[in-house]
């Protein structure tokens, strides 16, 4: 059982990263469809729209999402917050700013449609596209960094900590592969996701035209959907075994599973979620080896539609499922070694290869400001699992997180904006953006028309 | 030491102006993110009211503008937020642990405005007008909700809850009492360990009396920000100027099991105690941080957690000047927008259009001088007297009344009656600069902070001088236009007009002309305004606590690097321009008959 507020995280973060996993693969989708209306597929043009409005109100709602899990870890954890903040200027630095170019890109793309030049436009949408590809660049380093901190440095003569940010890129054996497979996750699950709703769209369609554009569509996406999934299997196995440098981390998700690492123990196991997350991975494969060849025949039934909208609805709790297991399986840490260290079970000679630099005489005072931001909360699990790894002197007995900002009326007032809010955007995204205008009011319409 | 020289020696002065640029082009669009919803609700009532299609169109307009910005304001505030982690850490991680509540409250704020903004957006052509004024309602009112957390927090770093400041109108001032001094409340189980007697003499540390399981005390605040500099800089108690102040008969005997008890209830692990060897030795090796954090929640639990930043003296008046400000460049930027159609109306425009432009900027001619008869008599009047009481350092640096400075107020004779409107009271006297010790924010053990000069920078004398300069020069013209657009409402108005040679229902092509630098200048204004209360306030971070050095990045960026993230600022913010140009601009030309 996990604390209120990595909860209250999880929430946001997994509501964030699925809108931002299809907004990366959106982010290319979109301008390569208008740059093939444009070569004279003008049918296509609709297509990028439709999914251009989608982008932009999903990656709206993603954004607010994101910047709600900043200020929910400020109010949590506001010294661990601090500790990240003097450490990691460049890749945080990095990130931010290309947010900032994407937010700009989205906009000057949407609403520029049809009135910039055409080259212009490309040159937008190409802005687009890198900044989608290089936020998580610094944000998937900061993750890499919570499995192991390579780079981090301790200067005993200034009494600081500092990141050689080549080092926590380069040394770091996980943060390649999470970067790597984060994008292939992100395109092949816009690749299914749009697939399976332009199926879907082809026996729901009002006219031939628009059938038979949805017919182009879905098959368009079908084999860069299928590669994708099998270049996931490849690339989750290279995620999983560059874990193996982080027992704690892996044997969270393997150990149970005949996979160990170290002593092989795992002590928040959650090979359940591993295994859910395979399950649907599973049916999104036989989703694709059942439906794509007909689609692709263009012998589409309602059968064939349905299963590959599902595995598109499956493909993205796929994404969120991972991101929890990534997020979960070194719980109750910030950074997943860290329980490694204190226990032994990776040695402190060890850490020179991942470019940690932390002089003999200051490890004490590091490892005591460590131990004070490394932990998310202190309910009966965290402390079951401190005690069982023998590490529970390290810790305060304290909670980690900010007392004040888990008081009652706060929780209550949370749940409440929340549900309002939540109630609020499902009403506008299936009410006011993707259901067909039914109530066109008069005076409004005149009044365009004006 | 020159204006600029005394701006730059205080710490970190590239940060700050990295932070000074990404601040203020967050708030240069964020002004019409308050502004745009708030028109568009009132154009809306006017079309409920009259069913006249211009003012749907002209909602409709409004509408389009602060989609567009509200988007880049998003990113900028994200923006925002991250330069503050990445930045000032330490002040993010202060602000995170103990005034967090507002800041996490602003999120549903946020939400809020996303939400019904694009609802309204969006929603355009599927809701009914009605509806859409519910809409916009719930819109402008999620940005005003956002704003006013948000400016809680700036006020609280202003003028801290608890403050007590230096000076007295009567021009009594108190620092040689150890003023300014903040009040704190002083956990129980920690008073015996401390000197009480050594710390109301030597200290000027006033109890102010007992309440529940704490003492109410008031701290100088140079004495609150050496600690704050020893917690945040790793110190432990025995490298503390506290060491200064403890009941030694207390501490010695002090039993091995009641400092751990101590040192568990302060969160200090077991583990980084264990080579300690007795208790005195133990009590001096916890962390200054983990004792400073005991005081300060508790200070927070006592005032309210919830509502400690909304009761910052300064922060009715900055709402109240901050959404002023907001609705003038709104008011000036529609004005300019509508006064440019009209300068290139074409002959044979379609007359329907032209009543549609006509009415827009009779309204937002009116609007922009309510908005800054507004800001000038009301809230900026409210916002001077909370400065003028509640930080006199920077009131005085304002007012420059410095006899080693060419004195502005002192050559317009403003000094005399500044008096009357800072206090209300002509006998009352300004604080003197050259009376502001230089040292009054320095901890007399340590010498920290490392700065020559404590007092505010004095460039914010002129800063403000031209704030208010080009401030009344837009207000004038505000006020002429508006009297222009309504004087066949008001015959007397009309006499005036006359008198004067200003002719015609809509103003003349030289008015109008000067529509955009009123916008601009409206801009300039609030700029300068954020610049003096930003600047000011230096060298604190928050007044009386945190100092800006011990508030910055331990590991701050090389200054081409700074440069090069303020490049990159500035030119998306051109690119924003020349986007909204041709984006709300362009296709909105006047369509001939």
């Amino acid at each position: 059982m996990v604390g209120l507020a990595p909860a209250f995280l999880a929430l946001t973060f997994g509501l964030h990263i699925t809108m931002v996993n299809l907004g990366i693969g959106l982010a290319w989708v979109v301008p390569y469809l208008k740059w093939r209306a444009d070569r004279g597929e003008r049918e296509l043009e609709s297509v990028a729209r439709a999914l251009m409005r989608f982008y932009a109100a999903t990656y709206g709602v993603a954004g607010v999402f994101g910047t709600a899990f900043t200020v929910f870890l400020l109010s949590y954890y506001p010294h661990f917050l601090g500790f990240a903040g003097n450490i990691t200027m460049i890749p945080f630095g990095l990130a931010i700013m290309m947010i900032v170019l994407h937010f700009f890109s989205i906009s000057a793309y949407w609403y520029g449609w049809d009135r910039w030049s055409r080259r212009t436009h490309y040159f937008i949408g190409f802005l687009l596209g890198i900044s989608a590809l290089l936020i998580p660049v610094g944000f998937r380093a900061v993750f890499a960094f919570l499995n192991i901190p390579a780079g981090l440095g301790y200067d005993p003569a200034h009494h600081k900590f500092y990141l050689d940010v080549v080092a926590a890129l380069t040394k770091n054996p996980t943060y390649l592969p999470l970067y790597v497979k984060s994008i292939a996750a992100a395109f092949t699950t816009t690749f299914l996701v749009v697939m399976g709703a332009y199926a879907y769209k082809y026996f729901i369609a009002g006219s031939e035209e628009e059938k038979q554009v949805a017919l182009k569509t879905a098959k368009m996406f079908a084999k860069p959907a299928a590669i994708g999934l099998g270049l996931m299997l490849l690339l989750g196995l290279w995620y999983a075994f560059s874990l193996e440098s982080v027992p704690y981390k892996f044997n969270n998700v393997f150990a149970s599973l005949g996979w160990k690492v170290a002593d092989g123990k795992a002590y928040y196991n959650v090979s359940w979620l591993f295994v859910l997350k395979m399950i649907m991975y599973a049916f999104q494969i036989i989703a694709v080896i059942y439906a794509v060849p007909a689609l692709l025949k263009g012998r589409l039934t309602r059968t064939h539609g349905k299963i590959l909208l599902a595995a598109g609805v499956v493909a993205i709790v796929t994404i969120a499922a991972g991101e929890y297991l990534n997020a979960f399986s070194q719980y109750p840490f910030f950074i997943a070694v860290w329980p490694d260290v204190l226990s032994g079970r990776v040695p402190l000679s060890k850490l020179a290869s991942y470019g940690i630099n932390i002089p003999k005489e200051a490890l004490p005072s590091v490892v005591s400001t460590v131990n004070s931001v490394v932990l998310l909360d202190n309910t009966a699990s965290t402390q079951h699992i401190l005690r069982s790894m023998g590490i529970a002197k390290f810790f305060p007995q304290v909670n980690p997180v900010n007392e004040i900002a888990v008081e009652g009326p706060v929780v209550a007032l949370t749940f409440g904006f929340l549900a309002f809010l939540l109630a609020a955007a499902a009403y506008l995204v299936f009410y006011v953006l993707l259901w067909p205008s039914k109530t066109e009011a008069k005076a409004v319409a005149e009044a365009e028309e004006y | 030491m020159s204006a600029v020289a005394h701006w730059s020696s205080y710490p970190a002065a590239g940060d700050r102006l990295l932070s000074f640029i990404g601040i203020e082009i967050h708030w240069a669009i964020l002004q019409y993110v308050l502004g745009l919803p708030f028109m568009t609700f009132i154009a809306l009532l006017l079309y409920l009211r009259s069913k006249d299609r211009a003012w749907m169109r002209f909602a409709r307009t409004l509408a389009k503008g602060f989609v567009i910005v509200f988007a880049v304001g998003a990113a900028t505030g994200t923006t925002v937020e991250f330069g503050l982690v990445l930045l000032w850490p330490n002040l993010t991680e202060a602000a995170g642990r103990y005034i967090y509540f507002p800041l996490y409250a602003e999120i549903f704020a946020f939400l809020m405005e996303v939400v019904f903004l694009y609802m309204l957006w969006y929603g355009w052509n599927k809701l009914p007008p009605k509806a859409l004024a519910a809409v916009a309602f719930l819109g402008f009112l999620g940005a005003w909700y956002s704003a006013s957390m948000i400016l809680s927090v700036n006020s609280y770093m202003v003028a801290p809850t608890g403050i007590e400041p230096a000076y007295k109108p009567s021009g009594v001032y108190l620092y040689s009492q150890g003023y300014p001094k903040i009040q704190v409340y002083m956990p129980k189980d920690l008073v015996p360990l401390l000197n009480v007697t050594a710390l109301q003499k030597v200290a000027h540390v006033d109890i102010l009396g007992v309440y529940g399981d704490s003492v109410k005390v008031a701290i100088p605040a140079r004495v609150v920000q050496e600690l704050v500099r020893e917690a945040w800089s790793g110190a432990k108690l025995q490298d503390s100027v506290l060491v200064h102040f403890v009941n030694k008969t207390t501490v010695q005997h002090l039993t091995l099991a009641q400092v751990q008890a101590l040192a568990a209830k302060l969160g200090v692990p077991a583990a980084s105690l264990a080579g300690t060897k007795s208790p005195v030795e133990m009590l001096l090796s916890i962390p200054v941080k983990n004792v400073l954090d005991y005081i300060l929640i508790t200070t927070v639990k006592h005032i309210g957690y919830m509502s400690i930043t909304f009761k910052s003296p300064v922060y009715p008046a900055t709402l109240m000047h901050t959404i002023g400000s907001a609705l003038t460049v709104s008011g000036f930027t529609v004005l300019a927008g509508y006064a440019l159609r009209l300068l290139r109306m074409p002959k044979d425009a379609d007359p329907e259009y032209k009543r549609y432009i006509e009415k827009a900027f009779k309204f937002a001619a009116i609007f922009a001088a309510i908005a800054i008869a507004y800001q000038g008599f009301i809230a900026g009047h409210e916002m001077g007297r909370a400065i003028a009481y509640w930080n006199p350092e920077k009131f005085a640096a304002i007012e420059g009344t410095s006899e080693h400075i060419l004195s502005l107020s002192k050559l317009l004779h403003t000094d005399k009656i500044m008096p009357l409107i800072a206090y209300g009271s002509l006998s009352a006297k300004l604080p003197s600069y050259d009376k502001i010790p230089v040292n009054y924010c320095k901890c007399s053990l340590t010498g920290a902070p490392n700065i020559p000069d404590c007092r505010p920078p004095i460039i914010i004398h002129y800063l403000y001088y031209t704030k208010i300069g080009l401030a009344i020069l837009i207000g004038l013209y505000g006020l002429i236009v508006a009297l222009i657009v309504i004087r066949n409402r008001l015959g007397i108005v009309d006499k005036v007009l006359n008198m004067v040679g200003i002719r015609g229902e809509l103003p003349s092509r030289f008015w109008l002309m000067l529509a955009p630098i009123a916008a601009f200048v409206a801009q300039l204004v609030s700029t300068l305004g954020w610049a003096v209360r930003e600047i000011g306030r230096k060298p604190w971070t928050i007044y009386g606590v945190m100092t800006v050095d011990v508030a910055r990045t331990v590991n701050p960026a090389p200054t081409w690097q700074l440069a090069l993230i303020a490049i990159f600022l500035v030119s998306i913010s051109l690119g924003l321009i020349y986007a909204v140009y041709k984006i709300l601009w362009v296709p909105g030309k006047p369509r001939p008959r």
